[in-house]
């Protein structure tokens, strides 16, 4: 028998005859197709038990309940939760990137300590021991060096009870420089202050306003309390309530409204005397609240009266004559009108007369305290903890002046000055503050002035962060601290910036932390221990988690529970609203704008900056999921793209998408040309919130942070950053 | 070499054809032969790889112990199943060693003290394209749970887990049979097992048109006479198949 | 009409004048269907949003000039009798359209990527996996086990978060009863608006307010009988499920006649 060629081939044919009848070949071809449509690397979540969580969202000032979805222990997605007086179901882009933040790679995952110089981002794994004894002595030797003063705490964390620790803190400790980023509400708090004389929170009755105005508020761009805004728009919709934007840009508050005003930047407090102006000239204010309950009526009148007219008003702010006079007579007659203001999001103060025009308004239609009006709600009742003991040195360093001046001189009604605080801490006078503890914030990106914020953090001993994530305050940072985020710790959240109610949310982990972090209110009282003393004995608590639950004592079952409780509240009656000397509404206030930077030959246009929903401009930034929603008309690649009139473009010779630099006083930039019929010619709008150099590439290095661009200005009457832009110029890049 | 014709040379010819072609048939049966064998004998030995549990779990035991079999396999109040017990529901009982045999010794040293879920291998493991509802099935349409799984409850061993080299899943889901014949309705679990359980349900759509006058009279006459209440609506609900549209067993 | 008590018709319609474009649909919607991210999103032309919030302008200079957000989902086309143009087309049957509930599936193992779906869609609902979708360390923990997350290769579209209707099914039957209400089965976005401007129930179910603002007429292909609300590309008979309502004119003249390269601007999301 021969093994040739033939023999071969028949074999191989007799296998193939054979295969053909076995399994292999149709059982193989099936499993080979199964095979390629799972390929390993794709993810199989693993399936489990589901089950609902709630909590309260800590990311923005907002205050929204949510309802926190999980299998098993692992937390997939972030829903609104439904019946919360705040948001009712509703949810933002930033409130739904819990997860993504929960368990980014951007996460601080034990203590840190600097290796190398500030900034360059090589860190060593320290013990939590370790760190909490660098930070103990050096709060110890400034207290030994008798300037406990030469501490200080920027704190972004609300008004929990975590901020009242911290001012526990400060207090027994010995330092006055606890020290809290501005917003509207701290003029229009001022403004408040002026003219009620009492200090409050300021609330706005919206649900029940049937005519609002809006001086250049983001009403559905994060003002306030950013869903609840919303959904008093849709309500405002259902109900026709009129909405009138005043803003030089079309922002999609502006797009909303019934009416988009555009106006001169920066002359909005004339646009709101003016309206006054026909208000008082036609006969059309409360007559009521005016005669029995307000005092230097007339000389305001006067002063309105007499430099106010429509025509005048129209030649500052660019509105027509006509329109300003059928918007006041519209607005008066309402009989629920309410004025707001607060660029934007609301995170720049804005000038303090500016907000006491608005309040003058509203006062002249009889809103104050008025369904419908603004509330001059009474501040937090104070946590009823036992007093604090203080020593000697720490009676000596509260008595030294804050580093922000505020609280003494001309500054005495304000609370905190941040923009102060920097360029003192940077340039000033005053001895610089040693030790920056930072809670909550991330004053590196979001302070206006970037380069005098890095200047002043140059010139501390010790900078701590407790940032959950890696910011650009945390990457700058000595130590790091980091704290449990939002979902993995017990917090309080007194709800909802601009509400008229009070609602309190309790904040609870519903995953175990998943990282070496520690509580930060949790670190303060180790840190107190550590320093011991009366600081110690101040802070009785074995954790912070006891200190909520014996300070929110009668609430705590509900709020485990439902996860808020509302406190109702009926603002005060007019004849007991108010404090002044006269014990009436004083009528105050005058047009002094404060100019913006720079000098309008060498930079003929004005830069604003302008707020979004889909890009977190604060001290939390953008998810994976928030930056994929950014528009190809905002963001290309790496660069921003800024919003100018075609006729300003045209005349420079950019055109859409073209790379330029733009320059201001403070810093230039490249970047790209988007023509919009939605902005007055002559200005450039630029979104905040880019710009971010630390955290991971699906963040970091795209676009411009508009904080280099612009740096605040102070309002001298207030103390407080007072800046609505800069001068700015394009050029061809 | 002469080109003369050799008579004796014509004869060997003749025997060398045959003998040559008997090699060739010879060496064909031997192909055929040698491709069943490994087509029908080392092939689904080679294709299957056994892997072990890690210990035995005594099924019959535990049912004469607890006394049924939701205390473990039980569904959840939002309708889900809960599936393989996890850590926590056997741990109720045995916090430490009840028993005396060793794979109890290794649950509760390796898994209990040591806070680790036990890493099964699943028998019934679907790919994760399939959504299958326990709800529906179990209590709307009452079956018994050993159609699927087979007789599980009271077996004293867990059955080896058999899985397939090439995609990864059990062989209760690919087939115990390589020729694909089966002998119980637990034999494979892939989407035309479902399928054939479904169609008889449901009936067979294919001959009946769907749209047009035809179609509509179908719908609103004959599919209420002869289709059960509850599944009416998604009788033929598939545009494409005249079956179950995609998203009844899949997500 | 003929209309089986059990057979639903899920669709939605959308509050132009409601919406504020803030994108928490948009970012509702990936969170829940695991749909992937990328670095750099901002060619969206391969940026996958099943839910896409478009911006469009009224084409006015200043101070003339106004823009709109409009929301834009799968269509889930019903066409005739089912005959959506992406099922219509698909050589793969790997998508589908039901009858019992008006949804149209995409299984994504049986899809070959051909993207022949994709060319018919004229909606640009449908979105493909150009790379492997990638998730950065220890974000997979994330992903939802109720939706499959997809490989390279294939087509993905929104699903009106099936899984949903799925998962509220499966507790009706644990409860004793066979129908689903309609605060039970609602999708993501729906439940996510602050801005209330999504509202999905069944079109079929004259009690569901979707039902009561668009009151599908079907006598007339199921147009708004009010003709207060309309669809997108109506002339094209597809068919679909997604209604629109605006009081704005110029917003009700760009789309009920949508003109590529017309004066208006369609800006992606």
């Amino acid at each position: 028998m021969k093994l040739d060629r033939r023999s071969f081939l028949s074999f191989v044919i007799g296998g193939a005859a054979g295969t053909a009848v076995t399994p292999l070949p149709w059982k193989l071809m099936d499993d080979v197709s199964i095979w390629s449509q799972m390929w390993p690397w794709t993810p199989v979540p693993p399936d489990g038990a589901y089950t609902y969580a709630r909590s309260t969202c800590t990311l923005c000032p907002g205050g929204c309940g949510i309802a926190v979805r999980k299998v098993d222990q692992r937390v997939v997605k972030i829903e609104g939760l439904a019946g919360h007086p705040v948001n009712d179901g509703g949810i933002c882009p930033l409130g739904l990137g819990g997860p993504q933040m929960l368990y980014s790679p951007t996460r601080v995952t034990g203590p840190l300590k600097r290796v190398g110089p500030r900034g360059e981002g090589k860190w060593a794994k320290i013990s939590w021991n370790e760190a909490l004894a660098e930070v103990a002595d050096k709060l110890t030797q400034l207290r030994d060096d008798g300037h406990p003063e030469q501490l200080a705490i920027f704190s972004g964390a609300g008004q929990g009870t975590f901020s009242a620790l911290l001012e526990r803190f400060m207090t027994v400790y010995g330092s006055p420089n606890l020290v809290r980023p501005a917003t509207f509400e701290d003029a229009y708090g001022m403004a408040v202050y002026r003219m009620h004389g009492q200090q409050a929170v300021v609330g706005f009755d919206l649900e029940n306003a049937n005519f609002v105005i809006s001086f250049g508020s983001g009403v559905i761009e994060g003002w306030g309390s950013p869903v609840r805004m919303i959904r008093a728009k849709s309500l405002w919709k259902d109900r026709k309530v009129p909405l009138v934007q005043v803003e030089p840009r079309l922002s999609n508050t502006a797009a909303k409204a019934d009416r988009w005003l555009p106006i001169r930047p920066g002359t909005e407090a004339a646009l709101a005397l003016g309206l006054a102006h026909v208000i008082l000239a036609e006969g059309l204010y409360d007559r009521n609240f005016v005669e029995y309950y307000s005092n230097g009526f007339e000389a305001w009148r006067k002063m309105v009266l007499d430099g106010f007219a429509p025509d005048k008003v129209a030649e500052i702010t660019g509105v027509s004559r006509d329109y300003i006079i059928v918007l006041a007579r519209d607005f008066a007659k309402a009989g629920a009108g309410v004025a707001i203001c607060g660029r934007g999001r609301g995170t720049t103060p804005g000038s303090l007369e500016e907000a006491m025009a608005v309040h003058a308004l509203n006062a002249l239609v009889g809103a104050i305290n008025r369904k419908g009006g603004v509330w001059a709600l009474p501040g937090n009742e104070g946590i009823r903890w036992p007093e604090v003991e203080i020593d000697e040195t720490a009676a000596n360093g509260l008595q030294r002046p804050r580093l922000d001046g505020a609280g003494s001189g001309d500054l005495v009604d304000a609370g905190s000055l941040p923009n102060r605080f920097f360029s003192a801490q940077a340039e000033g006078k005053a001895d610089p503050v040693k030790a920056l503890l930072v809670f909550e914030a991330n004053p590196l990106f979001t302070q206006p002035g970037t380069e005098t914020v890095k200047k002043a953090l140059d010139r501390l001993d010790l900078l701590v962060s407790f940032s959950s994530l890696m910011d650009e305050t945390a990457a700058y940072a000595d130590l790091i601290l980091p704290n449990h985020l939002y979902l993995e710790r017990y917090d309080d959240v007194v709800a909802g910036t601009g509400l008229a109610a009070k609602v309190i949310g309790l904040t609870q982990p519903v995953v175990a932390p998943r990282c070496n972090t520690r509580h930060a209110g949790d670190v303060v009282l180790a840190l107190a221990g550590a320093v011991g003393g009366p600081v110690a004995d101040a802070f009785a608590w074995e954790s912070f988690q006891a200190c909520l639950e014996e300070t929110l004592a009668d609430d705590w079952d509900a709020l485990s529970e439902a996860g808020y409780v509302v406190r109702k509240i009926q603002p005060a009656y007019w004849f007991e609203a108010f404090s002044t000397a006269s014990g009436k509404f004083e009528f105050a206030g005058g047009y002094r704008p404060v100019p913006i930077e720079g000098d309008k030959g060498a930079f003929p246009l004005v830069l604003i900056p302008y707020d979004g929903m889909r890009i977190a401009a604060g001290p939390v930034a953008n998810t994976p999921f928030m930056t994929k929603t950014v528009g190809d008309d905002v963001l290309k690649r790496q660069d921003v793209l800024v919003e100018v009139n075609p006729k300003t473009a045209g005349a420079l010779g950019l055109g859409e998408g073209q790379a330029a630099r733009l320059s201001t006083p403070r810093g230039q930039a490249r970047v790209r040309i988007h023509l919009s019929e939605g902005i007055m010619p002559g200005l450039v709008a630029m979104p905040r919130g880019l710009g971010h150099t630390a955290y991971d590439d699906y963040l970091a290095g795209k676009g411009v942070n508009v904080n280099t661009l612009i740096g605040p200005v102070e309002d001298p009457a207030s103390g407080l950053d007072a800046a609505w832009g800069i001068q700015a110029k394009l050029a061809k890049a | 070499m002469s080109t003369k014709d050799d008579p004796g040379h014509a004869v060997s010819d003749d025997a060398a054809d045959k003998k040559g072609g008997a090699t060739i048939l010879l060496f064909f049966i031997l192909g055929v032969a040698a491709s069943l064998v490994i087509g029908w004998g080392v092939f689904p030995r080679l294709l299957y790889s056994t892997k072990p549990q890690p210990f035995n779990f005594n099924h019959a035991l535990h049912n004469e112990e607890v006394g049924d079999c939701e205390s473990c396999h039980f569904f959840r109040e939002d309708g889900t199943f809960s599936g393989v017990p996890t850590l926590a529901q056997c741990t109720d009982c045995h916090e430490d060693v009840m028993g005396e045999s060793e794979d109890e010794t290794i649950f509760v040293e390796q898994y209990v003290w040591k806070e680790r879920e036990v890493p099964w291998h699943v028998y019934s493991r679907q790919p994760d394209c399939v959504f299958f509802s326990h709800a529906a099935h179990v209590i709307k349409a009452k079956m018994a749970c050993e159609t699927c799984h087979g007789d599980i409850g009271t077996s004293t061993r867990l059955k080896p887990y058999q899985e397939n080299r090439i995609t990864g899943y059990s062989r209760d889901i690919w087939g115990y049979s390589i020729a694909g014949f089966k002998t119980h309705t637990y034999d494979r679990m892939k989407m035309d097992d479902c399928a054939e359980c479904h169609e008889q349900a449901v009936g067979s759509v294919d001959q009946a048109p769907l749209t047009g006058v035809v179609g509509r009279h179908f719908r609103q006459e004959v599919v209420p006479a002869i289709y059960p209440p509850d599944r009416q609506a998604a009788a033929g609900s598939s545009v494409q198949t005249q079956r179950d549209a995609c998203f009844v067993c899949h997500k | 009409m003929e209309m089986n008590a059990k057979q639903h018709k899920y669709g939605m319609v959308i509050d132009l004048d409601k919406c504020t474009g803030c994108g928490a649909c948009m970012v509702a919607c990936m969170s829940e269907n695991n749909v992937p991210f990328k670095k750099d999103e901002s060619n969206k032309r391969d940026s996958i949003t099943w839910m896409r919030v478009y911006k469009i302008s009224n084409g006015k200079p200043y101070p003339d000039a106004d823009v709109c957000y409009l929301p834009r989902p799968c269509m889930h086309c019903e066409g005739h009798d089912g005959h959506s143009p992406c099922v219509s087309v698909c050589p793969a049957t790997a998508t589908d359209y039901s009858r019992e509930t008006g949804v149209v599936s995409q299984i994504y193992t049986r899809c070959f990527g051909c993207r022949y779906c994709m060319a018919a869609c004229p909606y640009h609902a449908r979105y493909f996996n150009w790379w492997d979708p990638v998730w950065p360390d220890g974000m997979e923990k994330t992903l939802s086990p109720n939706v499959s997350p997809r490989m390279r290769g294939v087509v993905e579209k929104c699903s009106f978060c099936f899984h949903r209707y799925q998962l509220a099914r499966e507790k009706a039957i644990y409860e004793g009863r066979d129908e689903v209400a309609e605060d039970e089965y609602q999708t993501a976005c729906a439940q996510a608006c602050p801005a209330g401007a999504i509202v999905f129930g069944d079109l079929n179910n004259p009690d569901h307010q979707v039902t009561r603002i668009v009151e599908p007429d079907p006598h007339h292909h199921f147009t708004g009988h009010s003709k207060k609300a309309f669809r997108l590309l109506e002339q094209l008979g597809t068919n679909p499920k997604v209604y629109y309502t605006t009081e704005r004119q110029w917003v009700r003249k760009i789309l009920g006649q949508y003109n590529f390269g017309s004066q208006a601007a369609a800006h992606g999301a």
